[in-house]
């Protein structure tokens, strides 16, 4: 059951830095999710810094860590420090880690202003579900209360973090009106079904920017669905981005709240105040959409649709709005069995819909792409062709340095395709042996069987 | 008359539908049943015959024999079993793949990991004082689990040295392996490291190859201080050194034996130095990402590493050391029943086999190299475990690879669960323990590792460790039925499990196939998800108590049987960690002029796409574990997660 909330609560979860037991904080995550809580979860293996930086843009109410590995008075002193330094000394830490946390180090911990961490005894006591309700009632308090930012002016720049997290919190709760600005600073929209590894794309053209301009600052702005049931939602993308940890790159996570959009209502107000902070480059991310959803085009200079060669049959394509209108076309997962057959189909939807019969494939703005594959190739491609896009529509130039000639271009074959099936062909190599033993055995019965009556009929002479 | 020349046509009939081998293996049937009757077994190590003695006596006077056969007399009864079970060291190897346990040589590993490689060699020391063989078993610490260098800044502070050692460079590893020699028939060292396993098994490598360099520095009697080196500063084992260390490996520390001696012969003691080491390093990507998540790099990329970790093995001729430990430990850890363990295990197993096939590597030169590692707990598919995993490996490599006799010998490590270790009642653990590890023994097993008792609340003591030890001397030396090799075979249930055990982990082969083979079932997190469930499920009958377990959810104590919790637990020093951030720093300023150009180059490797290994062994006698891993990451990417 949802606990009655006063405030929208937000919490970063993850297990703490060189410790991968992900399974306790995947349980508590999905309790608080149904609480009604928005979860940003971080997954495993975070250092302090980035727990506490995503805590600060994603303006969250609260931390919680799971520890296994030790060092843990260190870590958790760590982020108090880091947090009080950033002046977010109102963000609550919470923690666990069964046994190897001592009772007299929880009272340190404690003492030091960790605001609880739970020990394995609590558990018995208070049950999963009586903890995290504790947390998230902890939690259930407005962030911007003692923020001046309400009546100052929009003077921020891209390290304002907490500022900039604040006020669209303040934009989310309906607190403050941002009026749209006009701005040339260039949004890229990236929507797709689900499944499509949106999070993967995003995070390497993340990466590709940083390193190409090493001056140029950027903000990402992901949304992803809440839960009509709980009003809870699971904020995923961090835990997808590799290049997000750097001082010129923001990242805010935002919950529909209304479960059945891609978009949250308060997407324009997000992106004007990265805009109003002098971003050089947005990204808006949206959550998985359907065939229809157009929606991300409202708030974008250049779209780009995410999709992978399982779509099903050919003429499924011609129900995608999005391939009327998104400006790039990307086909992740471009290793999968059939890549090529759908970026022909796609490039032949494409055509049609444009009426462009007479252009050449490799033409039309579709690029095949695997994007969990490093340095790949079809990603390179991508990116330079969306800057290109970029200068197009806005006039925003962003010069690509020519991307590495040592790309990869195909996929670096682990098992190659006709291998693929190589664990069904052991089991049947295995039955076959098996039903060969059987065979061979009631040979050798009957063999034994004939040589016994013919030893007795023998001796019976 | 009639008749008898009827059933003789018939008979002659069905001969000739018996397979050949079939016929040999009926044929051989009454030379088998004789080669086992004897008081002694001849049994052949390479080209020499040794008599072995067959029989033990029991304080009443009967001969217990190492092996018994069965009494079958239907030949298609013999047939059968001589095709499913054999005896051991024959195929299918279902009893074992040696046809006799080793002699005098008990299968337990001296665990250490703690502090700084001086605590751990001293801990190492202690443990292998007077021991005939010496079996080093080493832990990480996290820090080094994650390929990163030791540093003050606190959340990696707080981690150095605990739960394991913390190794950054190859002086390290020179200290922490120092006084044993680990060219050595008899020393064999494990290392539990996964994500950066080629760099560490670097380190080590370069660690062996300089022990011989020192040797042979010391024969010849070269002055180091003569070879124009920098002699200040050189790194030294920190405090005295421990009884049983004679100091060999520490001659060279800051140095390698490169620079000292000439190219030739420096190349002439590594190659034997290769040739010669013993032990395995875990390095099993695979179930880092189905269970444990030590990964580091992108999948692939730390595929493309052992692949070129076990190619550099085959053209230097390592033989004696096992290039990946396949393990299902961790995945049972993770809450994966036996069936999923086993076939999880195997699966990953056979797609290694597939990947470096791929690569061009041929069957017998890596099978070999090849090692697995079980956990074993209370359910009954444990007590096959080994028997179905022998069994399907044999089948599969010599049906479906054409592999020779030595690549279908699958061996295996094997320790008691952790996960069936309570933190109620500790003192019952020392009895699941004792349980698990019959199963394993009577299993052959060809290493066995038993569990504390205190594992489950803190680092074991050396009073908890020694009765750990003791559960399996107790077993192999008192227990009179342990004294027989093959007391499983013949067990209607132990039969009828294997086969079931075995058609279950065929099943799951399939489902995987469906799935697109081992990497396209992880990638829709198969797995883990399967893992997750089987997990919950354990855990709920556990709590509802339908899977009861004495002393914490049945026959509680007066008091309830509550947690036990630990007073304190040991923890690394603030003097430990300090010295190994100075040793560090003191190691990345004596190799600052050549650590840059030696990444930079280790990239050019990467990138070129040639043999990252080899080029490692060279790096490693420049650059730091972090420093390697951060350049890596640049041209192999770093993983990713995914929920």
């Amino acid at each position: 059951m949802s606990l009655p909330l006063k405030n929208k609560v937000r919490i970063v979860t993850a297990a703490s830095l060189f410790d991968g037991h992900d399974a306790a904080i995947n349980i508590m995550r999905r309790i608080m999710q149904a609480k009604g809580a928005e979860v940003i979860h971080l997954g495993h293996n975070r250092s302090a810094r980035e727990i506490v930086e995503a805590a600060i843009q994603e303006d969250v109410q609260g931390i919680a860590i799971t520890s296994y590995q030790g060092g843990h008075i260190e870590f958790f002193k760590y982020m108090y420090d880091l947090l009080q330094e950033r002046h977010c000394g109102h963000i609550k830490i919470f923690g666990g880690g069964g046994g190897t946390i001592l009772p007299s180090e929880i009272e340190e911990l404690q003492q030091y202003g960790i605001a609880r961490i739970y020990s394995p005894d609590d558990g018995r006591k208070m049950g999963l579900e009586g903890m995290i309700e504790e947390v998230v009632t902890q939690c259930d308090f407005d962030t911007t209360q003692q923020s001046e930012i309400e009546n100052q002016q929009l003077d921020l720049n891209t390290t304002n973090w907490k500022e900039i997290a604040q006020l669209i919190t303040l934009a989310e709760n309906g607190k403050v009106v941002i009026k749209s600005l006009k701005s040339t600073i260039p949004v890229l929209g990236i929507t797709g079904t689900g499944g499509a590894g949106k999070s993967s794309v995003t995070d390497e053209i993340v990466r590709r920017f940083l390193k190409n301009f090493p001056d140029k600052t950027i903000a990402v702005i992901s949304v992803d669905p809440s839960k009509k049931k709980t009003g809870g939602a699971l904020l995923g993308d961090r835990i997808r981005m590799n290049s997000i940890s750097s001082p010129r790159a923001y990242m805010r996570s935002l919950a529909t709240r209304e479960s059945d959009r891609a978009l949250s209502k308060h997407v324009q107000e997000a992106v004007d105040i990265c805009r109003a902070a002098h971003f050089d480059f947005i990204i808006l991310e949206s959550a998985g959409v359907g065939q229809s959803d157009t929606s991300i085009l409202d708030y974008c200079n250049v779209s780009m649709y995410v999709m992978t060669p399982e779509y099903g049959a050919a003429t499924q394509l011609e129900k995608i709005n999005m391939l009327d209108y998104a400006d790039v076309i990307a086909i992740n997962k471009f290793d999968k069995a059939g890549a090529l057959d759908a970026f022909h189909d796609v490039c032949k939807q494409y055509k049609r819909n444009h009426l462009l019969f007479e252009t050449k494939n490799e033409d039309l703005p579709i690029v095949g792409a695997i994007a969990s594959q490093f340095n790949d190739a079809g990603v390179n491609h991508l990116f330079e062709l969306l800057m290109k896009k970029v200068k197009e529509k806005t006039g925003a130039e962003f010069h690509v340095k020519h991307t590495s000639a040592k790309a990869t271009t195909s996929r670096s074959q682990i098992i190659p395709p006709a291998r693929v099936r190589y664990l069904a062909e052991i089991a049947e190599t295995i039955e076959r042996y098996d039903e060969w033993a059987d065979e061979q055995s009631e040979i050798a019965r009957k063999l034994y069987q004939i040589d016994g009556t013919i030893t007795l009929m023998d001796k019976e002479k | 008359m009639m008749l008898t020349k009827e059933l003789k046509k018939k008979y002659a009939e069905l001969e000739l539908q018996l397979h050949p081998d079939c016929k040999k293996l009926l044929d051989g049937w009454e030379e088998l049943k004789k080669k086992y009757s004897g008081e002694t077994f001849a049994f052949k190590v390479r080209d020499k015959t040794l008599d072995i003695p067959f029989t033990n006596t029991s304080l009443s006077g009967i001969g217990i024999k190492k092996i018994y056969l069965p009494r079958y007399s239907d030949w298609g009864d013999i047939l059968k079993w001589q095709l499913q079970e054999n005896v051991p060291g024959e195929f299918p190897y279902t009893a074992g793949v040696f046809p006799l346990k080793r002699e005098g040589e008990d299968p337990t590993r001296m665990f250490a990991g703690e502090g700084g490689p001086e605590r751990t060699n001293k801990r190492f020391h202690y443990v292998s004082l007077g021991q005939p063989a010496i079996r080093l078993s080493t832990a990480f610490d996290s820090v080094t689990l994650y390929g990163e260098d030791p540093d003050h800044r606190p959340d990696i502070y707080g981690k150095v040295g605990n739960s394991g050692v913390s190794i950054a460079t190859v002086d390290d590893a020179k200290k922490l392996y120092s006084g044993f020699n680990l060219c050595d028939p008899k020393t064999s060292v494990s290392m539990t490291i996964n994500g950066p396993a080629p760099i560490i098994l670097a380190f080590f490598m370069n660690a062996a190859i300089d022990q011989e360099c020192e040797k042979y520095i010391k024969e010849h009697k070269i002055s180091i201080a003569d070879s124009g080196l920098p002699m200040a500063d050189l790194p030294k084992y920190n405090g005295p050194l421990p009884e049983g260390n004679n100091g060999l490996g520490l001659q060279l520390l800051g140095l390698s034996g490169s620079d000292v001696l000439p190219a030739n012969v420096y190349e002439k003691l590594k190659a034997k130095a290769l040739a010669s080491v013993r032990g395995t390093v875990q390095a099993d990507i695979l179930k880092e990402d189905q269970a444990q998540n030590t990964c580091i790099f992108s999948t692939e990329f730390s595929l493309k590493l052992m692949g070129d970790v076990q190619e550099y093995f085959i053209q230097h001729a390592v033989r004696n050391f096992y290039s990946v430990s396949i393990s299902g430990y961790h995945i049972a850890e993770a809450g994966a029943n036996p069936i999923s363990q086993l076939a999880f295990t195997l699966s990953n197993g056979f797609t290694y086999v597939e990947y470096y096939l791929s690569r061009g590597m041929k069957i017998d030169d890596f099978a070999p190299n090849l090692s697995f590692f079980f956990s074993n707990g209370m359910d009954p598919e444990y007590s096959v475990i080994g028997r179905v995993a022998r069994r399907i490996w044999a089948k599969a490599m010599k049906n479906k690879y054409k592999a020779n006799e030595r690549s279908q010998k699958l061996k295996y490590h094997i320790q008691t669960s952790g996960r069936s270790l309570h933190a109620q009642e500790i003192d019952f653990n020392d009895i699941r323990t004792t349980l698990q590890a019959l199963y394993a023994i009577y299993d052959n097993c060809n290493s066995l590792h038993t569990n504390a008792y205190d594992e489950a609340i803190t680092t074991p003591t050396e009073e908890s460790v020694r009765r750990a030890m003791a559960i399996q001397l107790i077993i192999n030396r008192e227990l009179g039925t342990a004294k027989n090799e093959n007391p499983n075979q013949g067990s209607f249930l132990i039969e009828e499990l294997t086969d079931l055990v075995e058609e279950a982990v065929l099943t799951e082969f399939k489902r995987i196939a469906e799935r697109g083979g081992v990497l396209g079932a992880m990638e829709r997190m198969y797995q883990r998800n399967k893992i997750q469930e089987e997990s919950l499920h354990y855990e709920h009958l556990k709590h509802t108590g339908e899977y009861p377990i004495v002393g914490v959810n049945t026959f509680l104590s007066k008091n309830g049987s509550p947690t036990i919790i630990p007073e304190e637990v040991i923890r690394s020093t603030a003097e430990e960690k300090e010295f190994q951030i100075t040793a560090l720093n003191a190691f990345k300023k004596r190799h600052s002029e050549k650590s840059a150009e030696a990444l930079n180059h280790l990239q050019q490797v990467a990138i070129n796409n040639e043999n990252l290994f080899a080029e490692l062994m060279e790096t490693v006698k420049h650059c730091s574990l972090g420093e390697i891993t951060h350049a890596l990451f640049e041209v192999g990417g770093q993983y990713r997660r995914s929920m």
